[in-house]
C-alpha cells in the first residue's frame, strides 16, 4: 500500500514541505542572484525542471547497472557530475542546431546549470533513499518544479521590492535571504497538507 | 616582496574579500547543516581541505589545461579531493559521516571551490594558490562557524552538543529548522557590512 | 602539416589529457577506499551492533572496541532477532522496517519478556530531513520509549506524562507520525518474529 503512494508523497513533498530549495538550501547561489528578474528566472527555473527530471533517473541507470555492480558506488560523485555535465553540453548542443527561439530563451541558462548543486543534490538524495527509477525521476520532476516556484515567487516579490526602501547594507543578498527565510516558514505550513496513511 | 604578496593573499579572502560576505558564494552546501556546531566543523574542514588542495592542483597544470576542457578538469580534481574526504569520513567518522549525508558531496559544487580556482589559481603559482585556497576555506570557515553557533545556541540551548543554557531557556525551534538558517546568514551579512565593510570603504 | 598539428592539438591532446586526468584520479580515489574498506565495513557492522545494544538498554563503552566487546558477550543472535540476558531477565531485541516521510526508517526494538515493554528503541538508518525528522536519532527522543508500552499517542514536545505518550518532534509531525506508526507495530512484529504467531 505504501509502496505504491511513495512516488506520490515523494512528488507533493519535494516541491512543499521539503522544497529542495527552501528546506535543503540547495541551488541557493543561483537563487540569490538570478531572481533579480522575472525573465531569467523564468528561463532558467524550467532549465531547471528539465536537467533535473532528465538527469535524476539517468543518474539512477548509471549507478544501478554501472556502479553498483562493480563496487563502485564511491565513485558516483565524479560520475554523476560528468553525466550531468555531459547531458547539459549535448542538449545545449541540440538546442542551439534545431531552434533558435528555445535556445535563446532556455539555452542560454544551462550551462550555469552545471555548477547548480541542487542538480547534483537531487541525485544524491536519491541514492541515499533508495529510491526506485520511477520514483526518483518523480523526485527529479519534484524538485524542479519546487526550485522553479521558490524562484518565481522570489522574483515576484523582488521586483515589487524595487519600490521600498531597504536598508543599505541589506540590500541585495541580505534582503533576499530574509525573504527566503519568510518563504521557507511559509513552505513549512504545508507540512500538515498531505495524510498519507 | 614576495612575502608581502602571500600575506595579501591569506588575509583577502578572509576579511574585504571574504567569499561568503561579499560574493555570497558558496552557501548551499553548509548552511544546512550549520543547526549544529560539530557538523559544521566537519563541513568547512573539508571545504577548507578541498580548495586548498584543489587550487593547488589546478595551479600546477595551469599551463598545460586545453581551454575547452577546462572546466571539466577543474571538476574532475575537486571531485577527487572530495570523495577523499568522503571516504575519510565514513571510516574514521562513521556518525558524523552519517548525520552529512549527501552535504559533504555537494562540496563539488560549492560555487568557492569552482570560484577560486577560476579566478586565482589559473593564474597564479601553486603556492600562492594553496594560500589562497586556504584562506578562501578559513574565510568560509569562520561565517559558517558564526551562524551555526547562533542557531544551535539558540535553537537548543547547547554548543557541540553540551547543555550551556539552563532549563529556563526557551528553545528558538526556528533557529534549527530551514528559516533559521536564511534569518542567521541575513541578519549577519547585514552587521558585517554595517560595520567591517563602512569602515573599510572609509579607510 | 600545420593542419595536423592543429588537429593534434585541438582534439587529441584535449582528450588525451582528459584521459590521464580521469585516469589519475580514479587511481587516487580508488586506492584510499581500498586502504579504508576494512575499517568502513567495520564501521558498519558496529553500527548495527551498537544499535542492538541500545535497543537491549545495555551499557557499553562507544568505541568499536567497547561496542563488539560488550555485544559478543551479552548479545545472542537467533532466526530474524537477538536476544540478550541478563540479572533483569530475557530481553528481545527485533529489527523492524517501516515508511518516513522520505524513504524507510529502520530500527530495532529492545523487549522485555513479554514483548509488550519496551527496553529501548535505536535508529539503523533513515533518510529524513536533517536537522527535523532526522532528530529521531537524538537520544531524548529514543530513550523515551524505554520502560513504555504500546500503543503509543504523539503530544506537543515536552509534555509528556503519560505512559503512553511520548513527544513529537517540533517541525517534524509527519516523521513523528510515521515513527509512532512503526514503533506500535512492533509488539505484534515481535510476537511474530519470536513466537511465530
Amino acid at each position: 500500500m505504501h509502496d505504491a503512494l511513495l512516488p506520490l508523497s515523494v512528488f507533493f513533498a519535494s516541491i512543499f514541505t521539503s522544497n529542495i530549495l527552501l528546506t535543503n538550501y540547495l541551488g541557493t547561489c543561483s537563487f540569490l542572484s538570478v531572481s533579480k528578474e522575472m525573465k531569467t528566472s523564468l528561463g532558467l527555473g524550467v532549465a531547471v525542471i528539465f536537467v533535473m527530471a532528465t538527469t535524476t533517473p539517468l543518474n539512477w541507470l548509471v549507478y544501478e547497472y554501472l556502479l553498483l555492480p562493480f563496487g563502485l558506488e564511491y565513485l558516483r560523485f565524479i560520475v554523476f557530475i560528468i553525466v550531468i555535465a555531459a547531458f547539459v553540453q549535448l542538449t545545449e548542443m541540440a538546442i542551439e542546431r534545431y531552434s533558435e527561439p528555445l535556445y535563446q530563451s532556455l539555452g542560454i541558462f544551462l550551462p550555469l546549470i552545471t555548477v547548480n548543486c541542487a542538480i547534483l543534490g537531487v541525485s544524491l538524495f536519491m541514492v541515499i533513499r533508495e529510491y526506485s527509477f520511477f520514483t526518483s525521476f518523480v523526485f527529479g520532476l519534484g524538485s524542479g518544479i519546487g526550485w522553479f516556484v521558490a524562484i518565481i515567487a522570489m522574483a515576484g516579490i523582488r521586483v515589487k521590492l524595487k519600490n521600498a526602501k531597504v536598508v543599505p547594507a541589506l540590500e541585495g543578498p541580505g534582503i533576499t535571504l530574509i525573504i527566503a527565510g519568510f518563504m521557507a516558514m511559509a513552505f513549512m505550513g504545508f507540512s500538515g497538507m498531505i495524510a498519507v496513511s | 616582496m614576495a612575502k608581502n604578496k602571500v600575506r595579501k593573499t591569506f588575509l583577502e579572502p578572509l576579511g574585504k574579500n571574504n567569499p561568503v560576505f561579499v560574493q555570497i558564494l558558496g552557501i548551499c552546501s553548509t548552511l544546512a547543516v550549520t543547526n549544529k556546531l560539530q557538523n559544521t566543523m566537519v563541513m568547512t574542514l573539508g571545504v577548507l581541505f578541498t580548495t586548498a588542495l584543489s587550487s593547488w592542483t589546478i595551479s600546477l597544470m595551469r599551463n598545460h589545461i586545453p581551454s575547452r576542457i577546462r572546466m571539466m578538469v577543474e571538476t574532475m580534481v575537486i571531485a577527487t579531493f572530495v570523495i577523499i574526504v568522503d571516504i575519510v569520513l565514513k571510516a574514521f567518522y562513521p556518525e558524523m559521516w552519517k548525520q552529512l549525508g549527501p552535504y559533504v558531496g555537494l562540496i563539488i559544487t560549492n560555487c568557492i571551490v569552482m570560484g577560486r580556482v577560476e579566478a586565482f589559481a589559473l593564474q597564479n603559482k601553486p603556492m600562492l594558490s594553496l594560500v589562497d585556497g586556504l584562506a578562501s576555506g578559513l574565510g568560509y570557515a569562520y561565517v559558517l562557524l558564526a551562524i551555526a553557533f547562533v542557531r544551535e545556541l539558540l535553537g537548543t540551548g547547547s554548543l557541540w552538543g553540551y547543555r550551556i543554557l539552563g532549563s529556563w531557556w526557551t528553545n528558538w525551534s526556528i533557529m534549527i529548522m530551514p528559516p533559521g538558517g536564511f534569518f542567521v546568514l541575513a541578519i549577519l551579512i547585514w552587521i558585517i557590512r554595517e560595520t567591517i565593510m563602512k569602515e573599510a570603504s572609509h579607510a | 602539416m600545420s593542419v595536423q598539428k592543429t588537429f593534434y592539438k585541438d582534439r587529441i591532446y584535449p582528450l588525451l589529457f582528459m584521459f590521464l586526468i580521469t585516469f589519475f584520479c580514479i587511481l587516487l580515489t580508488a586506492g584510499i577506499h581500498l586502504a579504508t574498506q576494512d575499517r568502513a565495513n567495520a564501521n558498519e557492522l558496529s553500527f548495527t551492533r551498537k544499535a542492538v545494544l541500545d535497543a537491549a538498554g545495555i551499557t557499553y563503552v562507544n568505541t568499536t572496541a567497547g561496542i563488539e566487546e560488550a555485544y559478543l558477550k551479552r548479545v545472542e543472535e537467533a532466526d530474524g532477532y537477538f536476544t540478550t540476558s541478563g540479572s533483569d531477565g530475557k530481553r528481545f531485541i527485533i529489527p523492524l522496517e517501516g515508511p518516513g516521510l522520505w524513504g524507510t526508517i529502520s530500527i530495532m526494538v529492545g523487549f522485555e519478556e513479554d514483548l509488550q515493554t519496551f527496553t529501548g528503541v535505536a535508529i539503523v538508518s533513515q533518510n529524513e530531513t536533517p536537522g527535523l525528522g532526522a532528530r529521531i536519532e537524538e537520544p531524548w527522543f529514543t530513550d523515551q520509549f524505554r520502560g513504555k508500552r504500546p500503543p503509543f499517542t504523539l503530544v506537543e514536545e515536552g509534555t509528556a506524562t503519560a505512559s503512553n505518550e511520548v513527544d513529537a518532534i517540533t517541525g517534524a509531525t509527519r516523521t513523528s507520525e510515521y515513527f509512532r506508526n512503526l514503533a506500535n507495530q512492533a509488539a505484534d512484529a515481535a510476537k511474530r518474529i519470536v513466537r511465530g504467531e
